[in-house]
């Protein structure tokens, strides 16, 4: 019944940004869709904070870094390099997934608080060293270019400059990403990468080799907020150092938080409430960012486990009777619990 | 030679006063177990009630009492609105002190400006040091902080409350059971931590400048001297925050600013990867 009601609401939000371009024309409110483009892009980095925190149990302040790395990928890349429209995106891939791939072999070598602490340390020194690149980045400032076509047959040309073609290529390469996501988690791989983060002495005693996970996980977030960033880059045309900041960081975990940690389409949620949010009160008061903060702290008081969490919940209540609950059927608890309690406390001195 | 003299002095003063900032995160860490990120941006509202109680009085000393007790107020009234509900789980505390972040800089932003704005020390003039001619005001600030780190640790250790303290993060359930008020004793440490963060903000008003941002820049630099330090480890975090910032100094008067941050990062992930556990382990908790 649970899983029959989260599939008609999938399908249906799924349908829903299928035909938004059309259906957002005929209210006279294109401007959103590009708002809807934001959300799918920034949901994708929040899809990052998620793999890593919600499924390996380790808490990153450094997405950022190889959100930034994808941006000046694709960036320099065209205005530098003068590549094409793939070619950049699999610069900017290849420079996020090879920074993660080097930099998660030192950090995954710590858990938790030190965990968090040198993922801010790696996304600061890259920070730094792209405001002070000025030649290669043009630091604070950034690097702006015009976006080459991204097929070109004859006379035929499709390219982003388009905003519907654009929202299409990113909402198949999102789709495709937390389809991609979808299929990890529910791998061995993802099983086992959830032993991890439930306890890391018993899965290694159980012959699972814990720092080739957490690398590997590492690898995979990187990868995601690199595609992010490649994404972000081509949206606006433009890379700047300020993406690196570990500010941007915390934003992704906010919302994977909000949304609901270790849930698949929790940072789909928290990204788009907040977004949500800033764009419609942004209009209403200047300083909207106020409530945008109450409402962080509210969802938190009110809804540990997240909006997803939240959601789990109230239809287990629906559509379970309540014998049942009594005798422990709730099938969705133990997990999402997990990943808000189990950070608490472990490995304290 | 002169120039690193005078690099390091600063380091060293700026690390005294980050110290401060750090010793208030890490006793709410240790404690509480938040995860605080919105701590400095309690140094930044030290920074600009001082320069609302200048606005006000055109006397700076008021501000060395006012400012902290105000930040005590207010850490107790963020304690039972804020933290209380979430206290003990650090993943839901990073979350509620972002929000709590955004808050107070829009507040600031709205009722005091986006303007970045400088306020002149209460004492002005320099003294013959090293060879040097150093700030008097520079030099007061150290002092000023190296008292408040001693009086804090004085309180930590020789009274009824302080020891409290201590009861209660080292077995909070024993201590409960010996009738120590723990919610209050949460309050009370939140509360003092905010108020060493915006007595830093009093003591480092004139060095920086005032404005509703500065809280971003400060607070990696305290988490780091806290980590570095040793999680709990208190006399660490000082000594870990004077090192990082008289390093960064020393490494600004060779090459610019910017390489000097990267350098000191460089080094802070070498220790980190090297000893994840802090340089001083084997110190007391």
């Amino acid at each position: 019944m649970k899983a029959r009601i989260d599939r008609t609401v999938l399908l249906a939000v799924l349908a829903l940004l299928i035909v938004a371009p059309w259906l957002l024309q005929s209210m006279e409110l294109e401007f959103w869709l590009d708002i809807l483009a934001e959300v799918l892009i920034w949901s994708l980095f929040a899809a990052s904070v998620n793999i890593l925190f919600g499924y390996a149990g380790l808490l990153s302040f450094g997405q950022a870094l190889f959100f930034g790395m994808g941006m000046f990928g694709v960036a320099i890349g065209i205005a530098k390099l003068g590549l094409g429209f793939w070619p950049a995106l699999g610069l900017g891939m290849a420079v996020a997934v090879g920074t993660a791939a080097v930099a998660g072999a030192l950090a995954v070598r710590l858990t938790w608080h030190y965990f968090a602490i040198i993922t801010v340390v790696f996304s600061l020194i890259f920070y730094f060293i792209a405001l002070s690149a000025k030649p290669l980045t043009g630091g604070d400032d950034g690097t702006s270019f015009s976006m080459p076509a991204m097929l070109e047959v004859g006379d035929f040309e499709l390219s982003l400059t388009d905003q519907t073609v654009q929202y299409f290529f990113i909402l198949s390469v999102v789709g495709a990403a937390y389809f991609l996501k979808f299929l990890i988690v529910k791998s061995p791989y993802g099983m086992a990468l959830m032993a991890v983060r439930e306890n890391d002495t018993r899965a290694s005693l159980i012959g699972l080799n814990v720092y080739f996970l957490r690398w590997t996980a590492f690898v995979i977030a990187g990868g995601f907020a690199g595609l992010a960033g490649c994404l972000f880059a081509l949206f606006g045309r433009y890379a700047s150092a300020t993406y690196m900041f570990y500010h941007v960081s915390g934003e992704g975990v906010v919302w994977t938080i909000i949304g609901g940690a270790g849930t698949l389409f929790g940072p789909v949620v928290g990204t788009a409430l907040l977004i949500v949010v800033r764009e419609e009160l942004s209009n209403m008061w200047e300083h909207y960012p106020i409530l945008v903060g109450l409402v962080v702290i509210l969802t938190v008081i009110f809804a540990p486990k997240g909006l997803m969490g939240f959601w789990n919940a109230l239809l287990d209540r629906l559509t379970q009777p309540p014998a049942d609950r009594a005798a422990g059927g709730e099938p969705h608890e133990p997990r999402e619990e997990a990943a808000a309690v189990q950070v608490r406390g472990k490995d304290r001195p | 030679m002169e120039l690193v003299v005078a690099l390091a002095m600063n380091g060293l003063v700026w690390g005294l006063i980050i110290a401060l900032i750090a010793l208030g995160l890490s006793i709410i860490f240790g404690l509480l177990d938040i995860i605080n990120l919105a701590h400095g941006d309690f140094f930044m509202v030290g920074t600009v009630l001082t320069w609302f109680v200048l606005e006000a009085t055109g006397n700076y000393w008021l501000a060395f009492l006012i400012v902290p007790l105000l930040g005590f107020l207010l850490g107790a009234l963020v304690e039972r609105s804020v933290i209380q509900p979430i206290r003990g789980m650090a993943a839901l505390s990073i979350v509620a002190t972002f929000g709590l972040s955004i808050i107070i800089q829009e507040v600031v932003r709205a009722g005091y400006g986006a303007a970045p704005k400088r306020i002149l020390p209460p004492i002005e003039g320099t003294i013959p040091l090293f060879g040097i001619e150093y700030d008097y005001y520079r030099l007061f600030a150290a002092a000023v902080s190296v008292v408040a780190i001693f009086v804090f640790f004085a309180f930590l250790h020789r009274t009824k409350l302080g020891t409290w303290m201590r009861a209660v993060r080292f077995d909070r359930d024993t201590a409960l059971a010996m009738g120590v008020p723990a919610r209050t004793i949460y309050m009370v440490t939140f509360a003092l931590g905010f108020s060493m963060a915006a007595l830093g903000g009093a003591v480092a008003a004139p060095i920086t400048t005032v404005d509703f941002q500065t809280g971003v820049d400060v607070l990696p630099f305290c988490f780091m001297a806290v980590i570095i330090g040793g999680l709990g480890n208190l006399p660490g975090t000082v000594a870990a925050a004077v090192l990082l910032a008289v390093t960064e100094g020393v490494v600004t008067s060779f090459t610019d600013p910017t390489v000097a941050r990267i350098v000191s990062l460089c080094l802070m992930s070498a220790v980190l990867i090297a000893r994840p556990h802090g340089l001083f382990t084997g110190a007391t908790r």
